[in-house]
């Protein structure tokens, strides 16, 4: 390995980079915390209960709740005039219209919104004569039709986007007696990976089919709340921002390293080219493709954006254990294949987590309402490849700490070796224990940052602020362009440019103060150092 | 108003059609008037009230009157022109009813005026609904519940000063009976982003803890402590009439006059007395005949009634019951 800017670097060059850095992922911080909203928003909504005689005649009839063609509507279903109008169960459609009107207008949903995800809270009365039956597992069977329709359409010219029927099982229980309604838990209702439209109105129904035993046993269901959360279009405008002003960088400062590489006279390393590939990958992830969704409907852009953050991550993973393994300081191997193992673990885990995805949202873009937690078999399948990834994270935690272990005790044994070395052989491996020491030291800080942030914004996010006061900062918002978005981009681009070879060795000026003293530190040709050193190994276990 | 009428709403039309269950004064006729579709909510918020009035106190001397023709000017009689516990309560759950039922309206829409201040201290430059959604609807129905009932008491005298200290306490008992509840949303469901969101409690609950405020109320001083200061609106500094005791806060339900017995007829307060109610001879309790006729003794009947029985329930409407003939055993009051 040639000898790389960080070593070169005067001290000052390298501070003034450091700041740099750092200052810019402070505003990435700040931008997050200040400038952009909660990353998304919640709308909780009751649905009105709309009834309709002849139900079954009009199996294509929209129910809408508000506006000129409202339905005719229920207040209450414990009122006796809907027994005295013999009402059924199966004449019952709860109708939602999304979204709600605020300050005399009616809102729209708008295309920055990116995606909106619906779950449904039950109010069922307890009744002792009607109890929820708790041991046949109550299942809740919805004939839902989901519909869409934009500002300009006429009001009753809603459009089907799907029309099924979904089984969810009832999770309730009651403590007391005392309880009028049971607790019960939150069912996921529908994911939709875009919102391209302006309202989105929901019509659900529970029929009763006694001979099928078919919503049999629920209790005595009085309102259904569908609860709606859609990301920011404030956070979106930010994120869009801010992956548009990095993917130029990004790709600037790769054109920059593997210019530096190309340079060398020979060929690149398995670090160089690895480093190439995170930033690769990186850009992939920076592109802001997501800007088309403002004008075409892309359900599968989320999709894609998380398999592109995941392929990031993997990058990441691949490039420490290799960076790793390439400081062992033993012969570097200086192929992927001898990495085969280590590397196995993270595709492994990776593959796992992408058949996952693929089951839930990959579905869900056929069905929205699909989700795999409701059956039996689904959880056990969704749980098994959960708990591969976390075997497969394990596994490869374990490897990493094994190859840092076995470094660091090469360094100590180096150490303790240094003071009769050569002077050329001593700055080589000085030089190798810097390098992996500031990556070391950076990434556990990059790390910690990581944690540190998340936990405040789970924390802060848990505390519900009921009229309080001041600037208020949005953790959750800071947490996600800061640490997870910034944080990585700062990453890469001070990997980029500090593990750039080095280019003094072929200027050959003398800078003014300290470089003397750098140019001894470069190390040349590989094959000479690498001869040097594993004969210096070689003589090093003889001994 | 521009609303459909439904029989199956009459209760409810019934109630906004009626003046003297409703009387608006002045202000609150603006305030209705620039928010279509709250008097709807207003309507269900009083019927609400009521029903869990009589609710909690079917089991007392005092069940919670009502009266249709506008007793003394308000439903609940001319208890309310008193400053006792029950006028306490009575203050504190219809305030409380109207800022739950108002929070309720305005989450299905019903309210087409509902305010979306998200970030209420700041200065909402460009944030609007697209940048960061909307607030919670309970906060609306609470400052709503402050401007259509608050306005109703007037004068600056300590009944004054206990009613809307009681409107508040009810108020506040809805805000904090708010249950928090979170989802997970992130890259592949982890909890890298989650959201929460508040769940108004049904309002049962709040009766209940609104109950237990009535049983643990504290009689205040009145105009004892001088004029008492007025720090806020709606913020006053009573005195209790034991100095052992507590100062009362926020959530506690103020009262400075005792209430009467119940067991005779009380022409002040329009109440009718216990006789004739139904009572049960084997509890030791309020409802036990002894303490519900206070002494008066009560006669017993035995009578067939017809009963639903054996029925199968669906989860709304639909409900097949056979009719049984049971013989039933009724106390009542002398």
């Amino acid at each position: 390995m040639g000898g790389v800017v960080l070593e070169t670097l005067s001290n000052r060059k390298l501070s003034i980079l450091a700041v740099s850095l750092l200052l810019l992922l402070f505003v990435f911080f700040l931008i997050g915390g200040l400038v952009a909203p909660a990353p998304s928003s919640v709308m909780n909504m009751l649905t009105t209960k709309c009834y309709d005689k002849h139900v079954y005649a009009h199996e294509k009839k929209w129910y809408i709740p508000r506006g000129l063609h409202a339905c005719d509507q229920i207040d209450d279903l414990s009122n006796p005039v809907v027994n005295d109008k013999r009402i059924e169960a199966s004449m019952v459609v709860f109708s939602l219209w999304l979204p709600y009107p605020r300050e005399n207008k009616q809102l729209n949903m708008s295309r920055w919104f990116q995606n909106m995800l619906t779950v449904i809270q039950m109010d069922i009365e307890h009744h002792d004569n009607n109890p929820l039956s708790k041991y046949t597992n109550a299942t809740m069977r919805m004939e839902v039709r989901l519909g869409y329709r934009n500002q300009q359409d006429n009001e009753s010219d809603w459009k089907e986007l799907i029309s099924t029927h979904e089984d969810r099982p009832l999770r309730c229980d009651t403590d007391r007696v005392k309880d009028d309604y049971y607790r019960c838990e939150l069912l996921s209702f529908f994911e939709l990976g875009s919102v391209h439209y302006d309202y989105y109105l929901i019509n659900i129904r529970l029929p009763v089919y006694q001979s099928k035993d078919v919503n049999l046993g629920l209790g005595t269901i009085k309102d259904i709340h569908i609860i709606t959360i859609f990301q920011n279009g404030g956070f979106t405008k930010v994120w869009f921002s801010l992956k548009t002003t990095m993917f130029p960088v990004i790709i600037a400062v790769l054109v920059w390293f593997w210019r530096r590489v190309k340079l060398l006279s020979r060929q690149p390393n398995l670090l160089e080219r690895t480093l190439l590939t995170l930033g690769i990958v990186l850009s992939i992830m920076n592109c802001p493709l997501e800007w088309f969704t403002l004008w075409f409907n892309l359900p599968w852009m989320s999709i894609l954006s998380d398999i592109r953050q995941g392929a990031f991550y993997a990058t990441l993973l691949s490039f420490w254990m290799i960076f790793a393994g390439e400081h062992i300081m033993v012969v570097p191997k200086n192929n992927l294949r001898s990495y085969w193992k280590h590397l196995t673990s993270v595709v492994f885990g990776c593959v796992c987590m992408f058949v996952f995805e693929m089951c839930e949202k990959g579905m869900q873009l056929a069905n929205p309402f699909y989700t795999i937690w409701v059956s039996e078999t689904g959880t056990q399948l969704a749980l098994a490849f959960i708990i591969l990834a976390g075997i497969a994270a394990c596994t490869y935690f374990l490897f990493l700490s094994y190859m840092i272990y076995r470094v660091f005790k090469n360094i100590s044994a180096k150490k303790t070796a240094l003071p009769q070395m050569s002077n050329l052989r001593k700055n080589f491996y000085l030089g190798l224990i810097f390098r992996f020491k500031f990556l070391m030291v950076l990434t556990l800080l990059c790390a910690a940052l990581t944690v540190i942030f998340f936990i405040i914004s789970q924390v802060s996010e848990g505390q519900w602020k009921w009229g309080d006061d001041g600037i208020s900062l949005e953790y959750s918002s800071a947490f996600l362009t800061g640490s997870v978005y910034g944080m990585w981009n700062v990453y890469v681009i001070g990997l980029l440019s500090l593990y750039a070879p080095s280019h003094k060795q072929y200027t050959q000026t003398n800078d003014t103060s300290d470089g003397s003293q750098e140019e001894e530190v470069q190390l040349t040709q590989i094959p000479t150092e690498t001869s040097a050193m594993t004969s210096f190994i070689s003589k090093e276990a003889q001994e | 108003m521009g609303h459909r009428t439904n029989d199956l709403r009459t209760s409810v039309t019934q109630l906004y059609n009626n003046p003297s269950l409703l009387p608006l004064t002045k202000k609150q006729k603006k305030l209705v008037t620039r928010n279509p579709g709250s008097i709807m909510a207003i309507a269900k918020g009083a019927k609400m009230a009521i029903d869990e009035c009589k609710y909690q106190f079917k089991n007392r001397r005092w069940n919670c009157p009502t009266y249709v023709d506008g007793h003394g000017g308000s439903i609940f009689g001319k208890i309310l022109n008193t400053g006792c516990r029950e006028t306490a309560f009575i203050y504190a759950a219809t305030s409380a009813a109207v800022s739950h039922s108002i929070a309720r309206a305005c989450s299905e829409g019903s309210i087409h005026t509902c305010s979306c201040d998200f970030e209420h201290n700041k200065v909402p430059v460009g944030k609007d609904w697209e940048w960061s959604g909307c607030s919670d609807n309970a906060r609306y129905g609470h400052k709503f519940s402050r401007r259509f009932v608050d306005v109703l008491e007037k004068g600056r005298d300590f009944r004054y000063m206990m009613n809307l200290h009681n409107n508040e306490a009810g108020r506040v008992h809805v805000s904090s009976g708010m249950k928090q509840e979170c989802k997970c949303h992130g890259m592949s469901g982890s909890c890298t982003i989650k959201t929460c969101w508040m769940r108004l409690p049904p309002f049962r609950n709040i009766g209940h803890i609104l109950k237990d405020r009535f049983d643990g109320a504290s009689k205040v001083l009145p105009g004892n402590t001088g004029r008492a200061v007025k720090r806020k609106r709606r913020r006053f500094n009573f005195s209790p009439v034991n100095p052992n005791h507590k100062r009362p806060g926020r959530r506690d339900l103020v009262y400075f006059e005792h209430s009467p017995t119940f067991c005779e007829k009380e022409n002040m307060i329009g109440f009718e007395g216990t006789a004739g109610r139904e009572c049960n001879s084997t509890s030791l309790g309020v409802n036990g005949c002894d303490l519900m006729c206070c002494g008066r003794g009560y006669k017993s009947e035995t009578f067939p009634v017809k009963e639903r029985c054996h029925c199968t329930f669906h989860w709304c409407c639909q409900v097949k019951c056979q009719v049984c003939t049971r013989l039933k055993v009724r106390n009542t009051c002398l």
